[in-house]
């Protein structure tokens, strides 16, 4: 038996009983006694340091933390510790064998394979094993390989392309020189231009801040709310207190300083102050001697809560009576921004057709590959400086400064590579605790979220409620265009007085209409904060725009295209907010993008009216939808057969 | 978080057995891969064990012979060796055609064929096709010094979501299934992502050609549209006996549709099962040498 059991006295909170492993790792001989719950990414990452591999959901969905264990790829999340006994392990921290960088590695830097680069050290461990075990891999069977690896930035196709041509150098098809540097063009616009990042994403050797340690370091946890609304009526930390090992436990009264921030409103505390405003905010943070003592102390701290109402939809938050979330918030609105251009009332009642629809987006989360994380310290001269995934250091560092209560030059924000962003690392949610409790121990502090973690807390896409009307003319023209959008800002404003700013300002499309109105209202609930996403609030009102006009070119008999090229803003237009426009290049991109798909003219569902199928579905040069299953195992004809290979086509329905 | 008193890897049964005996309350593990996510916030959340029992390391659960006409493959057989055994690619190749469906390469070298039978998911993936196979299952237990076995058919072995006929000091020792290398085979699966797609409806289906191109054997196994997987019994003996056309195959998968008895989706999973019904059969038959061309099917979202 390989662990002799133990005598069954009680260990205290937060120590495990631990575990000797013996194995060999990037081909050197490792042995270390470990608590026994660690899975093989622990033992890997926190015990080696070899941090190349990175954890991004913990739950094997991702493939961030793959990793050869006597041979065979795995997903070392879902490994327990044990497992390696005696085996040899590969990770991607050595994949080169000290050589600077393996095939694939310089092929995933030749064809720029590497965006944020959080998925490609397990996107090159499983191109890796593809290639290991099938030299000759096509490229479905490429895609087959990488198929438990997943990316946010969505990068695939340079990422095929590069194991491709590492197949195709290894085999001998294509000269190594095909690695090199292509030769220095006069204008780096449609030229392929070397990431100077891409080394170090390939082999795993940057440091995302997950991967930061520091000797002496701290683990911090935090005790989040289980209710979306609730006073919070007494806090009891003190058995946790008790715990060895507990270095620090931060309520709201620990902070210094000006305890508001927001990047529009100041409306949110670093950990609640008296009333917890949305399921998941930070109530109390722990800083420990390991993740497993701050682990055990946030379980051992009981807060006492007094539910209050909460308000889960928009439209009745903003009703005259209903619980107000924020002092400042008249009727939970947090901002409405108005748009008023020409005399809509007017125009529609002079318009031929009147189109009315109601649209509805639903909340996003960004799930970037790398949930976040930070570390904070004191250095030497007492500035205190917080690294961490962010998208707004300078603010973020503004911010921080009046939370500490310190003057600028005593705060210091070093942003960390992002892992993944796409606007949700935007604001500030844990800086401020890890910076508190660095100063309070005077020593490093350390807080990773777990993925489980990171959707409950981080910010979320806003859902828009659109209503919209639009008067046109028989012949397509747009006279007049109305949307009303009420949109979830959650607990609080973050992001959401800019989102509502663009979803108003870029809402009625790029098009030349007279008379506009847009109304766009963000208002407080007690839902998950919603924020920055990818487009700022212009992606929910531009979707209802175009579903819109597709809606109004069928009621009207018409070719969508040829409605949006009758309205498309041209030069000299003037846009929403009376911007005027000299040069407008729309309807070339529209001209450049309908010859580019086939784009078959005429109305939308020919064949329910009766007519000929339109005929622009697979056109030439456009990518085939991939069937998987056959190409890569064809099965074994079976004797009777009359053909050679009956592979077993499936694709989703 | 999983965590636990002891972590013990037996080398033999009766070394498991001692440790079940001295800790009843021990959890077994094999490939571990629906373990870890399951003690996770959301789903279990942080769990604690007394103890966890790695079977993996047991050589009496491993291996992979042919009986006769009878396949027998070990517990802890993992799901990868479905898809690149020779023995079981030449004799059972509806397995690595289930195989390809199954998570990704990474999980498929960790998880096992008798872990997915023990958890008894309604979505395992292996389940149908198995059952299809007509597997038995033999569970070993101790009593005094002897090991003592008994066989289950699969059918009876999973009694519902997580639960299934094994008991308490029991462990599943191995498979067997018939060894069907002149089967023409089709595996169908939908989910919401193509790798670790939990399946909303999958499907299995072995069909056996006699030489003037009648059925002579059939089996459909369908899984994750209920508690447990299940043979479409009544298609299997409506097309038995009979020389197949596109038309009988059309009526076959109209005949399905009642079988859903999952409590969501499930007018998607009804059309998608009977287009399934319809596909693999036509897939399955083609495998076997006889081709048939496809009723098309009119549109319904016009």
């Amino acid at each position: 038996m390989s662990d002799t059991l133990l005598d069954g006295g009680t260990l205290a909170e937060g120590c495990h009983p631990t575990t000797e492993i013996n194995a060999t790792v990037n081909g050197r001989k490792v042995q270390r006694r470990v608590p026994n719950h660690y899975r093989v990414i622990d033992f890997v990452r926190e015990e080696l340091k070899l941090t190349g591999n990175k954890e991004g959901c913990g739950a094997g969905e991702c493939g961030t933390c793959s990793m050869f264990v006597d041979g065979k790829l795995i997903k070392s999340c879902l490994a327990p510790v044990q497992k390696i006994n005696g085996c040899s392990v590969e990770t991607i921290d050595d994949l080169d064998r000290d050589a600077g960088m393996s095939l694939l590695q310089q092929a995933f830097h030749k064809c720029g394979a590497s965006q944020c680069g959080y998925c490609i050290p397990g996107m090159v461990m499983a191109a890796t094993s593809t290639l290991r075990r099938n030299p000759g891999a096509s490229r479905d069977e490429i895609k087959e390989g990488l198929g438990g690896n997943i990316c946010r930035c969505t990068g695939y196709q340079k990422i095929l392309d590069a194991v491709e041509l590492a197949r195709d150098i290894q085999s001998g098809a294509v000269p190594a020189s095909a690695l090199e540097e292509d030769a220095e063009a006069h204008s780096f616009i449609g030229q392929r231009t070397r990431r100077l990042d891409a080394p170090a994403k390939v082999t795993g050797a940057i440091k995302y801040a997950a991967d930061m340690f520091m000797p002496n370091m701290l683990h911090m946890q935090v005790v989040r709310s289980p209710h979306p609304h609730a006073r919070i009526v007494r806090i009891d930390a003190e058995t946790a207190r008790a715990i060895p090992g507990v270095e620090c436990i931060l309520t709201c009264d620990d902070v210094p300083g000006v305890d508001n921030f927001g990047v529009f409103i100041e409306d949110q505390p670093t950990l609640a102050r008296g009333v917890v405003r949305y399921v998941g905010e930070a109530v109390v943070a722990v800083a420990a001697e390991t993740l497993d003592i701050a682990r055990a102390a946030v379980a051992a701290i009981h807060v006492e809560y007094e539910k209050l109402p909460s308000l889960f939809d928009p439209h009745t938050a903003m009703h005259d009576g209903a619980v107000q979330l924020h002092g400042f918030a008249q009727n939970n609105i947090c901002k409405h921004t108005r748009i008023r251009k020409g005399d809509v009332d007017a125009a529609l009642a002079s318009a031929d057709v009147i189109v009315e629809q109601t649209y509805d987006t639903q909340s996003v989360e960004h799930a970037y590959l790398e949930p976040e994380a930070g570390l904070a310290y004191v250095e030497a001269d007492g500035c205190v400086t917080v690294q961490s995934p962010s998208q707004n250091i300078t603010h973020h560092r503004h911010m921080l400064a009046r939370i500490l209560g310190r003057p600028i030059n005593k705060v210091r924000m070093i942003m960390s590579t992002v892992g993944g962003g796409f606007g949700g690392k935007e604001d500030m949610i844990y800086q401020g605790m890890l910076a508190l409790a660095a100063i309070k121990t005077r020593r490093p502090v350390r807080y990773v979220f777990t993925r489980e973690e990171s959707i409950k807390v981080s910010a979320k896409r806003h859902p828009f409620n659109i209503r919209y009307t639009m008067g046109l003319k028989r012949d397509g023209r747009i006279v007049a265009t109305k949307m009303v959008m009420v949109a979830d800002g959650g607990a609080y404003a973050l992001s959401t007085p800019g989102v509502m700013n663009k979803s108003a300002i870029l809402g009625p499309g790029p098009y030349d209409i007279a008379n506009v109105w847009v109304d766009s209202i963000g208002v407080y609930t007690n839902n998950t904060p919603s924020g920055a996403f990818r487009a700022f609030g212009a992606f929910q009102s531009e979707f209802a725009t175009e579903c819109h006009l597709d809606l109004c070119a069928q009621r009207l008999g018409m070719d969508p295209v040829a409605l949006r090229r009758i309205n498309l803003m041209r030069d000299g237009a003037t846009t929403h907010t009376r911007q005027q426009l000299d040069r407008v290049l729309a309807v070339e991109c529209l001209e450049a993008a309908i010859k580019a798909a086939g784009w078959d003219a005429g109305v939308p569902y020919r064949q329910g009216q009766g007519k000929p199928q339109r005929n622009d579905f697979n056109y030439e040069g456009s990518r085939q939808s991939y069937l998987i299953g056959g190409q890569t195992q064809p099965l074994v004809p079976r004797a009777s057969s009359k053909s050679d290979v009956h592979p077993v086509k499936i694709s989703i329905n | 978080m999983l965590t636990f008193d002891h972590y013990l890897t037996p080398k033999s049964l009766d070394e498991a057995f001692d440790v079940l005996q001295r800790m009843p309350a021990a959890r077994l593990l094999a490939g571990a891969t629906d373990l870890l996510p399951w003690a996770r916030e959301g789903r279990a959340g942080d769990v604690h064990l007394p103890a966890v029992v790695d079977l993996s390391r047991i050589a009496a659960l491993g291996g992979i012979s042919q009986e006769g006409a009878r396949i027998r493959i070990g517990a802890t057989t993992p799901i990868s060796a479905l898809q690149r055994h020779p023995l079981l690619m030449q004799q059972a190749p509806v397995l690595g055609a289930c195989a390809l469906w199954f998570a990704d390469d990474q999980i498929r070298e960790q998880a096992t064929v008798g872990g997915n039978l023990v958890n008894a998911s309604p979505a395992g993936d292996t389940q149908p096709a198995l059952l299809a196979l007509n597997t038995h299952v033999t569970l070993v237990r101790r009593e005094g010094d002897r090991l003592i076995e008994r066989s289950v058919p699969l059918s009876e072995f999973i009694l519902g979501p997580s639960r299934t006929m094994l008991q308490p000091g029991e462990i599943l020792l191995r498979l067997e299934f018939d060894a069907l290398p002149n089967h023409g085979v089709a595996f169908e699966k939908v989910g919401h992502r193509r790798s670790l797609a939990i399946s909303t409806v999958c499907l299995a289906t072995l069909v056996h050609l006699d030489a003037s191109k009648r059925i002579d054997d059939l089996r459909i196994a369908i899984g994750a549209v209920g508690p447990v997987p299940e043979r479409l019994t009544d298609i299997e003996d409506l097309l038995t006996g009979v020389t197949p056309t596109s038309a009988a195959l059309r009526e076959a998968s109209v005949r399905v549709a009642d079988r859903v008895r999952s409590r969501s989706r499930q007018s998607y999973r009804r059309e998608v099962l009977s287009n399934f019904v319809e596909r693999s059969l036509a897939a399955a038959i083609a495998h076997a040498g006889l081709d048939l061309p496809r009723i098309p099917k009119e549109s319904q979202n016009v």
